[in-house]
């Protein structure tokens, strides 16, 4: 017999976007990408860095700057039987394409009884602590996850972000792939150098822990790993778990970590209330109740527009507010 | 039946000042002395800016910040045509509409290091902020526009008249006019459809003023849009639309002129295209060489706004070498002076984020406030901050 040899090495989240686009694209002529400056520029994070040249300006498209635009005709395009993949160039310009995402998006399979179904995917950058100007550090997850009938990732490691994206473009239903910008070229990690993929709606234990269950995703996984390594210098065990789906929710992994320890802390980087930190909080409360020890709790952003970037490491919850959410429930 | 034409529209192309500096004599607008060398001041001095700004960005001094490098005419022009009493909407790409209003250069400074305090315009100007994001300015202005309208007419009257002043000087008589800028890139999208249908139906003293810089970041005007000028985009709502050579200032002078005084006289909204280059990259986080031609720069550097108004004010004799060396020396004192002023701005307080929110506060925004001074006097007590600057935001 022969040994399989999974063939790995190192890449930055970014260049595992890529390699997934052009392995996705080798592989399937129907996958076209479009968005603004995906082209010639390779994109403004070099996302689709390559892709041009490689697979020509027919599959790999500059469009007009009109996000809406771009939706909805990439909707026009997965009708028709093709599969692609949009790049909306920031967070903050995603609210341009809620009326198609709304309205239209996750409804064609349902208001056309099953007909048609619209396999494509949004791409976006996400999250703060780049420096950037306003609208370029936004953290816009919990709109989409409010929509039914899409699905919305957001990974934090290389390794995910490969296998999620090539799930997602090859998923039949609509899927929001939001990439921690702040990770693009920071997080660095092995990588299947084969196409393959990570199941859509899975979570992946980052850390074991007994006392404490942080659940997160995008680049506050990192902040939940520093502060679960700084509660271990006092005694205290905490678990991180990178939902890495946020609709689907993996519920099963969830509601395993948190009857494991008895307390959740949700960390994210949008503004609290109304987040989908509060949904993951009452799916934990209502069917995990009597295992809880402390009321479960949600650190985010406050409720206030993302301040211009001098301000934002005050604005996006770090180790310190962590620690001291950590030390709450802890203590209840 | 043979198929008849039921309208035929055409469209112009305005330009006065040829690039050798010569003038066709029939279109001059005849400017005054004193204007037309206090705009060439301030053409100066922006450049100027734009260049110390590049350069604090690459020492780190600054954020990511967009250069207005080749735009000085177009930018800066309509917003010294406006009144104070005027509205004006510049985009992220404004640095110059700003100062053409009298924005001083350190507050421009603070905005693109990422700080909120840079916000502040001259006190009687009615000024809006910019957005990131684009074209979604575009229907706002047409409201700007509607009120302006409206209170031409003086449709409040008494107390009310009186709280529709609270920005600039007061309500403007004479029929306010609003200045929307946007870019070629920005003309793609729906609102501008949206914010055009509005004025022209309504009628409204908007002017919307497409720069067209050729680039929207990677993307060229051509793939940007079929039509072979953006100006003619006006003809599909009932609005008067014109094509303007954008680096040459009495072209630029001109229109607006024209422009304003249709919003002033109650005779409709105007879309201006005015054509010129974005001469560096799109920001300090572009490199422009991935995607475009050298030559198609060089071009363009032969049409340069400044040289063509300092050609054409020489030969009014208004200008020479001397002069000219005067105004850059002045030019540099100036910016080294706005970079000292914004670098000698203390670091902001944290909790001035909450400042400006709501007119009331919220019982959230209290708790969480609450929550941000905890956070900031825990890591004072652990030496990851040496001390809190001064509030300086109000919050209620």
């Amino acid at each position: 017999m022969t040994k399989t040899v999974v063939k790995t090495r190192e890449l930055n989240l970014v260049g595992a976007i890529n390699e997934a686009l052009r392995q996705e694209m080798e592989k399937d002529e129907r996958v076209i990408i479009l968005g603004e400056d995906v082209g010639k520029n390779g994109g403004v994070f070099r996302a689709t860095e390559g892709l041009f040249d490689r697979f020509g300006s027919e599959r790999v498209v500059d469009t007009p700057l009109a996000e809406l635009g771009i939706i909805g005709s990439a909707m026009g395009l997965a009708i028709a039987g093709y599969r692609p993949v949009c790049e909306i160039q920031f967070d903050g310009f995603t609210p341009s394409i809620f009326d198609q995402v709304v309205s239209h998006l996750g409804r064609i399979r349902s208001r056309t009884r099953g007909r048609y179904s619209l396999p494509l995917v949004i791409r976006s950058p996400h999250g703060g602590l780049i420096h950037a100007p306003e609208h370029h550090s936004e953290s816009p997850e919990a709109y989409f996850c409010h929509t039914p009938g899409i699905k919305v990732v957001c990974p934090s490691t290389p390794e995910d972000a490969k296998g999620l994206l090539i799930a997602a473009v090859r998923d039949p239903d609509p899927v929001i792939f939001f990439e921690p910008k702040a990770l693009y070229r920071a997080a660095r990690g092995p990588v299947q150098e084969e196409p393959y993929e990570i199941q859509i709606g899975s979570a992946r234990v980052r850390r074991e822990g007994s006392d404490l269950t942080m659940i997160s995703w995008g680049a506050m996984v990192g902040t939940c790993l520093k502060s679960a390594e700084r509660l271990s210098q006092n005694g205290t065990s905490a678990e991180v778990l990178d939902l890495r789906t946020l609709t689907p929710l993996d519920l099963d992994a969830i509601l395993k970590s948190v009857s494991k320890t008895g307390r959740a802390l949700i960390a994210h980087e949008a503004p609290n209330s109304g987040s989908w930190a509060a949904e993951i909080s009452a799916e934990i409360s209502e069917r995990a109740l009597t295992v809880l020890k402390a009321p479960v709790k949600r650190v985010g952003g406050w409720d206030i527009r993302m301040p211009l970037f001098r301000l934002e490491r005050y604005y996006i919850p770090d180790v310190d507010r962590l620690l001291m959410a950590a030390e709450e429930v802890l203590a209840f | 039946m043979p198929l008849e034409t039921v309208v035929r529209h055409e469209t112009q192309r305005l330009e006065i000042l040829s690039p050798d500096g010569s003038v066709d004599s029939t279109l001059d607008p005849h400017i005054d002395s004193k204007t037309l060398l206090e705009i060439y001041q301030k053409m100066i001095e922006l450049r100027a800016f734009d260049e110390r700004a590049i350069k604090l960005q690459r020492q780190g001094r600054l954020g990511t910040y967009p250069s207005v490098l080749g735009q000085e005419a177009s930018q800066l022009i309509p917003a010294f045509c406006l009144k104070p009493s005027d509205w004006m909407i510049p985009t992220y790409r404004g640095t110059g509409a700003y100062y053409g209003r009298g924005m001083k250069f350190r507050h421009s400074l603070l905005v693109w290091a990422g700080d909120d305090r840079g916000t502040v315009f001259p006190e009687e100007n009615r000024d809006m902020t910019f957005s990131i994001t684009v074209g979604g300015h575009l229907t706002l202005a047409a409201g700007l526009a509607w009120g302006a309208k409206l209170e031409k007419k003086g449709a409040v009257k008494a107390e009310g008249r009186a709280s529709l002043s609270r920005f600039g000087k007061g309500v403007s008589d004479d029929g306010a006019v609003v200045l929307a800028y946007l870019g070629d890139g920005a003309s793609s999208k729906g609102d501008l459809h949206e914010a055009l249908t509005f004025a022209g139906t309504m009628k409204l003293p908007v002017i919307f003023l497409i720069e067209n810089n050729q680039w929207a970041i990677s993307v060229s005007r051509r793939t940007q849009c079929a039509a072979e000028t953006f100006a003619q985009k006006a003809h599909g709502y009932g609005v008067f639309g014109l094509q303007v050579d954008g680096n040459d200032a009495l072209a630029v002078f001109s229109a607006m002129q024209q422009a304003i005084s249709r919003g002033r006289e109650g005779r409709g909204s105007t879309l201006l295209e005015l054509e010129t280059y974005r001469m560096a990259n799109h920001t300090t986080a572009d490199d422009a060489s991935r995607y475009r031609e050298k030559t198609d720069v060089e071009k363009w550097a032969k049409r340069d706004p400044l040289l063509r108004l300092r050609r054409y004010l020489e030969t009014l004799k208004l200008m020479d070498e001397a002069r000219h060396q005067e105004l850059l020396k002045n030019a540099e004192a100036l910016v080294d002076a706005e970079i000292k002023a914004y670098e000698s701005f203390p670091e902001p307080n944290p909790l001035d984020m909450f400042a400006n929110n709501y007119a009331s506060a919220p019982r959230a925004l209290i708790e969480q406030r609450a929550e941000l001074e905890a956070l900031l006097e825990r890591k004072m007590r652990l030496g990851e901050i040496v001390e809190i600057p001064p509030l300086e935001g109000r919050f209620p």
